[in-house]
């Protein structure tokens, strides 16, 4: 924890030290290179993918059975079976698997949306705001990346059930409005997209500070503000911890509602994994169409700040 | 092509708006601008952090509430509980059994995907899928492809003879650890992976250039000109892994069909966190689970510590 | 320009509004229309689907949920419910062995009493009755849902291979004790050895423990388990029955117990009479009229059986209180038992019902299920439950784990057992 200047973080940006110096487009790699790929390559890629995708095809052939001596047998399920729709329908009736899905998106989606905006204002004020005590509070956001606050989890408990919000979505909500990563992400956005001279020119033109921001600076980090908002939605969605506490499994959300197909003295492993497909399926598509832009998202995490 | 993303979008916002008298700026408004953070860090995050502290002083039933002051009797509890250090020897276990691997495997992932590829954005796709899955949908998959009597993979292993007898995965230390590493592993692979390659598609060509002019190989270009480029990248993706691998939850909380946290009859998978859920909210020892989230923040405190000195080496060398 | 810019300002506004306002209101259930939705909290299946159905025709307005969760999870997430004071299902069973642990907090839940409840007194097993009140006069804390009279259930086909007697009279003489019980395990592994006489050593623990009044806690509440001498007679016999591999090492209602369970792994399973739900479900048709049951060594004991509560926080306590009366009535008790799940009614005019009386179980070789557990239901007794009973029984099935997996012999899983329950029970 011994951070005394912001940049020491080695954040995502740490590649920023090469970019820096290096115009902004990729350096294009002309046929002929070494890095040709040969059949071994995409053999050993092939191979991954297979790992990667094996676990999801698995699922999906349980849950195409119809009951678990599928997964009793001398070997293994490997072929899918035809009654995959109907155990679809099953999670739906048998569980309240839309109201967790509805919950989740509503959770994730607004967690997404406020982490965004009010990271984006604090990392506006940040980068392009003069007023006092600004570098001590930069470096108190900076630690507070650092600070595992899940680690609080039993006072902060208590305090959700003192405000009454036990068992309500805003249990999850409220603490994760904004947070120090977003700031800090944000802010290096800011600085690095928009130059002084706009944020000044917008001034000149007579917009104060609000309007300063949405019409310069929200336009300028939409891509860092697009990646923030994904990890903020798949964090939120995936989350186990925080939900199996402060959440009562009937109002849960998709993970707690997974959990409960799997609860019971008797799991009938064919619903369960029919439950996992239903979690995964719409992330998947919704991916899926997404494809390029997620990973274009997550490569830009990677070298952005 | 990441970058390029990135470049498209600093469109010059300064649209002709009709001059207006000039606001000035209010002092107050920027504290307002980063006043929503502070507070939802102070209320959220650092109170109940510093709570946390207060509550391990006393005797402090969860649905009791408050009892007396007890000092530090329950740290004095936890070290000579031989539970806590089963518990933090699980959890740097598994942390080191699912980051050291992980890193390598998707820095070879990376390295596969650096090249002249057909399909090259499908291929990124793919290796992103366990990505999208979450972590309990992995826990229960992978706890029944890790299961003893039917599980897929004792079935491979001793179909290809690499096993007698099937292995209990669950009931011990190692082969608990391995399962759940695995568990990490596969989801996180593909998206390091995806992170290095990045970093690597930075590398200037010219320093490629110039090792194939002095006859370098592909490996020993990758290790001479591409291993010290994503260097800073690897530190990141270091630092991220530990603070999410040494909080380790749902993975071996959910590999134990209980349900209550034990981690297997000996605590052979319980990690902190694990100990933390099962003193805070099953037997309701606040008190003694908060001294646990105590010691589970040093831990990491330490090891971020290590990990900032390997930056900063990383930095000068 | 301008307008469009404000539009869209408008609109993200008003998207983040919209997202605000339905996380607002996403917890409360009730809808708007006057439609009542009851939720009904358990943990495995109570056979409450067709009552549920019935109750929903015959009370327009109310819809009633289910939710099942897993036993420990299910009792643990109350505690958290109840403290929080909000969460909670309207209606939830708590099982005898946690019931104790709710014991402090019983002013959280509403007093059935003021909902009609004494006037069903006469009708319980006195002891299951008393359980249900805490021992407070005028006070009901739930409604008595099932009683687990403890039989043994077993696999005519591999009793038959091994040559021991098949009919089930002849059975429940192999074995007037449990010493007789391993013993007559001893002859059957000798006989057929790639099966396992019983499941898991921790369902014999608990099988025997239920045959106990005091277990891990004396009358006063005081943790006994290091001194009661019944404790380690108990887990070291049903422990030494591990160790001389009469165990299946299935882990009680995992996915391998199931399995095992379908593949007959095992000859014998102790069997409170819900155990019977769980067999035939786990088995499916194919083990249908392979199983039968006998009676239980060392004479009749209860296992389980569970409570229906409403805590003080149900919006919809008198309906709750009405959904529980009818959930545990005769009429009820009696569908339950006679259905697939079997469960043992705790009222004595279901149990003398000559119906009940008369049921068979196809399922078990038309076992007369009826005689078997009725019959003993009325001469059971209550076991006493500690306050922390479930922090005591933890350690001691983990203990038996251990010696399951090969890694401790008894007298080394009984010393991990003791010095575990010391630390969990502090």
């Amino acid at each position: 924890m011994a951070v005394t200047t912001p940049p020491r973080v080695p954040a995502p940006g740490r590649g920023a030290a090469v970019r820096r110096g290096v115009p902004r487009t990729v350096p294009k790699r002309g046929p002929g290179r070494l890095d040709k790929a040969g059949p071994v390559a995409y053999a050993l890629l092939a191979a991954i993918t297979a790992a990667s995708v094996f676990p999801l095809y698995w699922s999906v052939v349980v849950a195409s059975h119809d009951d678990n001596s599928v997964l009793a047998g001398s070997t293994p399920p490997l072929v899918p079976g035809g009654h995959l729709v109907e155990n679809l329908q099953r999670v739906f009736e048998l569980s309240a698997f839309w109201q967790a899905l509805g919950n989740s998106f509503v959770v994730a989606g607004t967690t997404a949306v406020s982490n965004v905006l009010l990271s984006s204002l604090a990392g506006f004020a940040f980068a392009k705001l003069r007023f006092r005590g600004r570098n001590p509070l930069l470096v108190c956001v900076v630690v507070t990346v650092m600070v595992p606050t899940q680690l609080g989890i039993i006072p902060l408990y208590m305090l959700v059930t003192d405000m009454g919000l036990y068992g309500k979505l805003s249990a999850l909500i409220v603490p994760a409005l904004v947070s120090a990563v977003g700031v800090f992400w944000m802010r290096q956005a800011v600085e690095e997209n928009i130059p002084d001279e706009l944020v000044e020119a917008a001034r000149m033109d007579g917009a104060g500070l609000l309007r300063t921001y949405w019409h310069v600076v929200v336009p300028g980090v939409r891509t860092t503000a697009a990646v923030l908002a994904m990890f903020t939605f798949m964090f939120a969605w995936n989350d186990y911890f925080w939900p199996l506490i402060a959440l009562p499994p009937e109002n849960g959300t998709v993970q707690i509602a997974l959990n409960q197909l799997a609860a019971g003295y008797y799991t009938d492993y064919t619903l369960m994994l029919a439950g996992v497909v239903v979690s995964v399926l719409p992330v998947l598509a919704a991916f899926t169409l997404l494809a390029r832009r997620i990973v274009s998202g997550v490569m830009a995490g990677a070298v952005k700040g | 092509m990441a970058l390029q993303a990135a470049s498209t979008t600093t469109d010059p916002p300064a649209r002709a708006t009709t001059p207006r008298r000039f606001r000035g700026e209010r002092h107050l408004l920027p504290y307002l601008f980063i006043a929503p953070f502070f507070l939802v860090f102070g209320v959220f995050g650092l109170y109940p952090l510093l709570q946390t502290f207060w509550v391990s002083l006393h005797d402090w039933d969860r649905l009791a509430g408050a009892g007396e002051w007890v000092g530090l009797e329950n740290f004095g509890r936890l070290l000579e509980d031989s539970d806590f250090y089963t518990a933090t020897f699980n959890t740097l276990s598994i942390f080191v059994l699912s980051t050291a691997p992980q890193l390598l495997a998707a820095l070879g992932v990376a390295w596969l995907l650096d090249r002249h590829l057909r399909a090259q954005s499908v291929w990124r796709a793919l290796v992103l899928v366990p990505q999208y899955v979450s972590v309990v949908a992995v826990a229960l998959v992978f706890s029944q492809l890790f299961g003893r009597d039917f599980g897929i993979v004792n079935w491979v292993l001793e179909g290809t003879g690499l096993i007698g007898d099937p292995v209990d995965w669950t009931a011990d230390t190692w082969s608990s650890h391995l399962a759940i590493s695995f568990m990490v592993m596969w989801r996180w692979t593909g998206y390091n992976a995806l992170i290095y390659l990045a970093a690597m598609q930075a590398v200037p060509r010219d320093q490629y250039e110039s090792a194939q002019i002095d006859g370098a190989g592909r490996l020993l270009t990758f290790r001479k000109v591409t291993l010290p480029a994503i260097r800073p990248t690897i530190v990141f993706t270091v630092v991220i892994s530990t603070i999410g691998g040494l909080q380790l939850f749902a993975e071996p909380f959910l590999f134990d069909q209980q349900g209550n946290a034990e981690g297997g009859a000996e605590h052979q998978f319980q990690t902190l966190t694990l100990m933390l859920y099962k003193y805070g909210f099953i037997n309701n020892d606040a008190g003694y689970a908060s001294a646990v989230s105590w010691v589970l923040f040093l831990v990491i405190a330490v090891v971020a510590a290590v990990n900032f000195l390997l930056a900063r080496r990383s930095e000068r060398g | 320009m301008g307008p469009t810019r404000a539009r869209r300002t408008a609109a993200a506004l008003a998207a983040a509004t919209a997202l605000l306002a339905l996380c607002a209101c996403g917890s409360g259930s009730d809808a708007a229309d006057g439609r009542l939705t009851l939720t009904v909290a358990t943990f495995s299946d109570f056979g409450y689907k067709p009552l549920i159905e019935e109750y929903e025709r015959t009370h327009p307005g109310i819809d009633v949920k289910e939710r099942i969760s897993q036993f420990d999870q299910h009792h643990n997430q109350l505690s958290t419910q109840i403290a929080s004071g909000s969460g909670a299902a309207d209606v939830v069973a708590i099982e005898e062995g946690y019931l104790p642990k709710f014991r402090a907090v019983k002013d959280k839940f509403t007093n059935l009493a003021d909902h009609g409840a004494l006037d069903r007194e006469d009708e319980y097993l006195d002891w299951k009755w008393e359980q249900g009140t805490l021992g407070t006069p005028g006070f009901v804390m739930g409604y008595g849902t099932d009683v687990g009279s403890l039989a043994i259930c077993y696999r005519k086909d591999l009793f038959e291979k091994a040559g021991l007697p098949t009919d089930r009279a002849e059975v429940g003489k192999l074995w007037p004790t449990w010493d007789a019980y391993f013993a007559t395990g001893e002859r059957f592994r000798s006989r057929v050895g790639d099966k396992a006489w019983f499941d898991s050593s921790g369902n014999i623990f608990t099988a025997m423990m239920n045959q106990t009044e005091y277990g891990f806690f004396d009358a006063r509440d005081q943790y006994v388990g290091d001194t009661n001498p019944k404790v380690r007679e108990f887990f070291m016999a049903s422990a030494q029955a591990t160790a001389d591999e009469q165990s299946a090492n299935l882990q009680p209602f995992s996915q391998q117990w199931n399995a095992g369970i379908k593949q007959g792994r095992m000859a014998t399973m102790t069997c409170p009479a819900w155990m019977t739900g769980q067999i035939a479900t786990a088995a499916g048709d194919a083990g249908a009229g392979k199983w039968d049951i006998a009676a239980v060594p060392g004479g009749g004991g209860n296992w389980g059986g569970s409570f229906l509560t409403v805590p003080k926080q149900s919006k919809h306590a008198k309906e709750a209180a009405e959904l529980a009366d009818f959930l545990t009535s005769a009429a009820a008790q009696k569908k339950i038992f006679t259905g697939p799940v079997g469960a043992l009614p705790s009222l004595v005019p279901v149990l003398e019902d000559p119906e009940v009386r008369g049921t068979t179980s196809e399922y078990f070789n038309d076992a007369p299920t009826g005689q078997l557990f009725a019959s003993s239901a009325r001469g059971l007794g209550p076991n006493y439950r500690g306050t922390k009973d479930q922090q005591a029984r933890i350690p001691f099935g983990n203990a038996l784990q251990l010696v399951e997996q090969g890694k401790a012999d008894p007298e080394e899983a009984w010393d991990k057992a003791l010095d575990e329950a010391d630390k969990n029970l502090r």
